[in-house]
């Protein structure tokens, strides 16, 4: 019985201690900035580096009141959620036909798909500027959120493609049978059932427009239309680097996806590992 | 049978020509200016092949691809590693499981060039976390880390798996979950160890979720940008220069887009032959018509 | 809630009457600036720019503070002939490559002889390129050392003129660190060693010859990791600052804008103990020290060229640098500023300052001066960070490659 016991408690201390380590590393640095950003000015340059901190919002004001976050704030949230809106929308649109009905050059069209994401991006900037600049969209919304939804497009198809190739034929026929239009069993059948992919997918174009740095830097010199990245990109001083209102300012521009994360985990695991991923 | 077909291209339409306009004629466009030499300095001249050549014999260009085939390697391998490990334990139940899955999304969820802001103060030589932890109070031993090839190289792959070990983690997780438990019952039953069970049963099953993991990062490692960017800008000497940023410095610092389109061409080249090739270990039936 | 409605009330009168009269007349100027540490300051000149012209709006589009970022994306708009681009900052490399490409308005009609007379010469030959003017200087800048004065008293010694002498007093100091500077791989690094290498009698463009490789040298072997902690190889002039200003090093390689700072006891622990001289010379040599500063230009293809000439004309005029001058406490370009009382109390430096201004020593003026930068920056990181580096070869590749790029451009590429 004893050594059974033991058993147990090392494996179960190991299991915990594997846990600890894996909690550590991934909250690690995103901790030190939150504690950064609430530690006060003078805690900031001390040498060695403190550990606990004052509890100081001095930080939180300052970027909000002079870096005018709360725009970029706002600018980011619109530019996402239009673009989570259009890619899904239009991923569906596109996704449904690719995997279920019977179109010409289907497996051109998807291999091309995914070969437009794969082409580095740095280097087609130049000719969505030029584009976005003739059609006078530069420093407007749709400017960012047009290129967003072509450059987040082929995974959200590609996402539910796969995903709808698993739900079962039966299904669609049924609905067809009894007299509903492919369309309407789109909308009645198919999406109900591939909810957490849909979720996945609209996940995934979330954080990619919430995140995207380059496109937005280029696009954007208006401060009435600039994003966190580029808020935050643009707040090493002339030649200060304040790192107390940057940590805040990260805290701020990571918060909502964390919350979000935290919030919808289930969700996020359960499309991933529904349909997605079948060998 | 024509009105599906019919309804098919019209639902197809709208993102089609919006992957067409904004993604596929600049791509086009920019591997119709690789063949070009395009300064500002002068007219756009056609010269076929020679900024290739000119990359093929480039010593920095050279050392670049050799920089980023080893960030690939090196991270992808430490990430599918751990993004298992990760899978492993948050595929058990135990209270507070979703707290746990939760805090291993984070670090995907975090902006990229905040991430990097973020290790970049952590590495600091004077008041920087990691040496906080390395050394303690002893600032005299306090090192910085991203003046040295070796530090710097190392802090740039440690970001990199650090931000994306989740998400491999997420697709195995995804991959262990759908093993049937039977599987595991009968090989209790036939009396094998946690080790064997995991070699023989867990790891060829999980195989193609795996190579999917592996798909998606090579294909975005190939690509790292942002955390070279706000790190590192290539440095010490040149130690972490990869193909994007290098491609990025003669198309936007140094205005040479004839050049810097020929290193995006030869980085989606390399992508793509990696890609076919992962896809041809996974399987291509994703491609296949359905039933 | 009540004070809200006030304000409310008060700002859609002041809308609906303080508007111009003839809208339609009224021209919109877009100018691309960075994001200003002191955006009071140039609130006040927006001010009183649109007081005496209340024809011109102008908008001010605000860039990063990274002069990388700001020169990509300003390349972006101007390759691409944004006609909404009116007028933009320059930092002092680009006018020769804003020029070369045609994007830059020449300003030899409109900048008088007289009046190009009153600004320091390096800095009009910063903004002219092949005999014409592309741009007006704003602000100037150059490299200069800052010292620990209560340690150097204590010692009896003075600011030192040689290099070998600072040396020689840092390790007497009693400061944990003799020296500081920016030798990350950035534009910076090309500031400092320029200093050095020029110094040592060598120039930029010629990195390979035996002058440039002992300076190098010196630096490699004297400096980093004994002098100065390792980790300069990654400082910019912020972290260069913090080590000076907290106490850790006796001398501070950095520009003028830092004596502001390290006078702030709110910011510094060594206010009230900071001097500012010359950057030392080698033996037999002279004190060498890099030109910054910003200039603005104007788009060759704005569709306002008269009113953004009156903009130009407006910020870089006495009386606006003396503004920034005393607000921000930004050099000014003009020489006769140097003279003026109320400048030099907001800044008591800048008299000592004036001399090195006027003979500060540009970077190479070349339209493709970012390759050759990249080409440098390249090489001193790879020979500064390895200590048994092979500095004649990496100096000799170096300059190949400069040639190299130098042929191409000759060729018109």
């Amino acid at each position: 019985m004893m050594p059974a016991l033991c058993n147990r408690i090392l494996r179960r201390s190991g299991f915990v201690l594997g846990l600890v380590i894996l909690l550590l590393f991934s909250l690690g640095p995103f901790l030190w900035i939150l504690v950064t950003s609430l530690k006060s000015p003078a805690q900031i340059a001390a040498r060695p580096p403190e550990l606990w901190p004052a509890f100081d919002f001095t930080f939180f004001r300052t970027v909000f009141a002079q870096h005018s976050f709360a725009r970029y704030a706002l600018n980011s949230l619109v530019v996402a959620t239009c673009t989570t809106a259009a890619a899904i929308t239009l991923g569906t649109l596109a996704a449904y036909p690719l995997a279920r009905l019977r179109v010409r050059f289907r497996r051109t069209l998807l291999a091309l798909v995914l070969m437009a994401s794969m082409f580095p991006q740095v280097a087609i900037v130049g000719g969505i500027y030029r584009m976005l600049s003739a059609a006078g969209l530069l420093n407007t919304y749709p400017g960012l959120i047009l290129p967003y939804t072509a450059l987040t497009l082929p995974l959200a198809i590609w996402i539910l493609v796969s995903f709808f190739r698993e739900i079962p034929p039966e299904l669609e026929e049924a609905a067809l049978v009894d007299g509903c239009g492919p369309l309407a069993a789109l909308g009645r059948i198919i999406l109900p059932v591939s909810a957490p992919a849909v979720f996945t997918a609209a996940i995934l174009v979330f954080i990619y427009a919430w995140n995207e740095f380059f496109f937005a830097l280029l696009i954007t010199t208006d401060p009435a239309v600039q994003t966190l990245p580029v808020g935050i990109a643009k707040f090493p001083g002339e030649y200060e680097i304040p790192w107390g209102d940057l940590a805040a300012a990260a805290v701020v521009a990571t918060a909502p996806l964390v919350a979000m994360v935290l919030g919808l985990q289930r969700r996020i695991i359960r499309g991933l590992t529904a349909g997605a991923v079948k060998g | 049978m024509d009105d599906p077909r019919r309804l098919g291209q019209v639902l197809l339409l709208p993102a089609l020509l919006l992957i067409g306009l904004l993604l596929l004629l600049p791509i086009a466009s920019t591997v119709i200016t690789s063949l070009h030499i395009d300064t500002p300095f002068a007219p756009k001249r056609f010269v076929g092949l020679q900024n290739y050549a000119q990359l093929r014999d480039d010593p920095v260009a050279r050392g670049t691809i050799e920089f980023t085939i080893l960030f690939v390697t090196v991270s992808v391998a430490l990430e599918i590693l751990l993004g298992l490990i990760f899978a492993l334990f948050i595929h058990h139940r135990f209270r507070g499981r979703g707290l746990v899955r939760a805090s291993v999304l984070v670090p995907w969820a975090i902006p990229t060039v905040v991430a990097a802001v973020m290790w970049k103060y952590m590495l600091n030589d004077q008041y920087g976390f990691i040496n906080l932890l390395l050394h303690g109070g002893h600032i005299e031993s306090y090192r910085a880390y991203l003046a040295d090839p070796g530090g710097a190289r190392f802090a740039i792959i440690l970001a990199d798996v650090w931000k994306t070990s989740s998400f491999a983690a997420l697709l195995i997780l995804a991959g262990l979950q759908a093993i049937p438990d039977e599987l595991y019952e009968a090989a209790r039953v036939d009396g094998a160890g946690p080790i064997r069970t995991f070699f023989f049963i867990t790891l060829p099953l999980l195989r193609p979720a795996i190579l999917v993991a592996l798909l998606f990062r090579i294909m975005d490692a190939f690509r790292v940008f942002d955390l070279v960017y706000v790190m590192t800008q290539g440095a010490p000497g040149g130690a972490t220069q990869v193909l994007q940023f290098f491609g990025y410095q003669k198309m936007f610092p140094e205005q040479q887009f004839g050049y810097g389109s020929a290193v995006s061409v030869v980085v989606f080249i390399i992508v793509a032959i990696f890609s076919l090739l992962t896809v041809r270990l996974l399987g291509s039936r994703i491609f296949e018509e359905s039933s | 809630m009540r004070a809200m409605r006030w304000v409310i009330g008060a700002a859609v009168l002041l809308v609906g009457c303080g508007g111009t009269p003839d809208r339609d007349r009224v021209i919109q100027l877009h100018v691309l600036v960075w994001k200003a540490n002191n955006p009071h300051a140039w609130d006040e000149a927006l001010r009183r720019f649109h007081a005496a012209h209340p024809g011109i709006r102008v908008v001010l589009e605000e860039g990063p503070n990274s002069s990388t970022q700001l020169h990509d994306l300003l390349a972006q708009k101007l390759r691409n002939r944004d006609t909404s681009l009116d007028a933009f900052l320059m930092d002092v490399v680009w006018p020769p490559e804003f020029a070369a490409a045609g994007w830059t308005l020449p300003l030899d009609n409109r900048f008088s002889e007289e009046d190009r007379s009153r600004f320091f010469p390096g800095c009009m030959s910063a903004v002219t390129y092949e005999g014409a003017i592309h741009g007006v200087p704003f602000f100037t800048d150059s490299g200069v050392l800052y010292y620990r004065r209560d340690l150097l008293a204590a010692r009896g010694f003075d600011p030192p003129r040689t290099w070998n002498e600072l040396v020689e007093q840092a390790g007497k100091l009693g400061a944990r660190w003799g020296f500081s500077g920016q030798f990350r791989q950035y534009e910076g690094l090309v500031c400092n060693m320029l200093e050095f290498v020029h110094a040592h009698g060598g120039d930029l463009m010629h990195p390979s010859s035996p002058v440039a490789v002992e300076a190098v040298r010196f630096v490699r072997d004297r400096i980093i990791g004994t002098l100065a902690p390792r980790g300069v190889l990654t400082y910019q002039e912020q972290e260069s600052l913090d080590l000076f200003k907290s106490g850790g090093a006796a001398f501070l390689r950095s520009w003028p804008y830092a004596w502001t700072i390290l006078e702030d006891p709110a910011h510094s622990e060594v206010a009230g103990r900071v001097g500012i001289a010359r950057l030392p010379a080698f033996e037999g040599g002279r004190s060498v020290s890099t030109l910054g500063g910003w200039s603005f230009g104007i788009h060759r293809h704005s569709r306002h060229p008269d009113e953004a000439w009156a903009f130009v004309r407006f910020m870089t005029g006495p009386e606006m640098q003396r503004h920034f001058a005393i607000r921000v406490g930004k050099a000014p370009a003009r020489r006769e500023l140097y003279a003026d009382p109320a400048v030099l109390e907001a800044n008591p430096h800048f008299a000592e300052l004036r001399p090195v201004f006027e003979t500060a020593t540009p970077r190479p003026r070349s339209p493709i001066y970012p390759r050759i930068s990249h080409i440098l920056q390249r090489y001193f990181h790879q020979a500064l960070s390895d200590p048994e580096s092979a500095i004649e070869e990496l100096a000799r590749t170096a300059e190949e490659q400069i040639e190299g790029e130098m042929a191409r451009i000759a060729a018109a590429e």
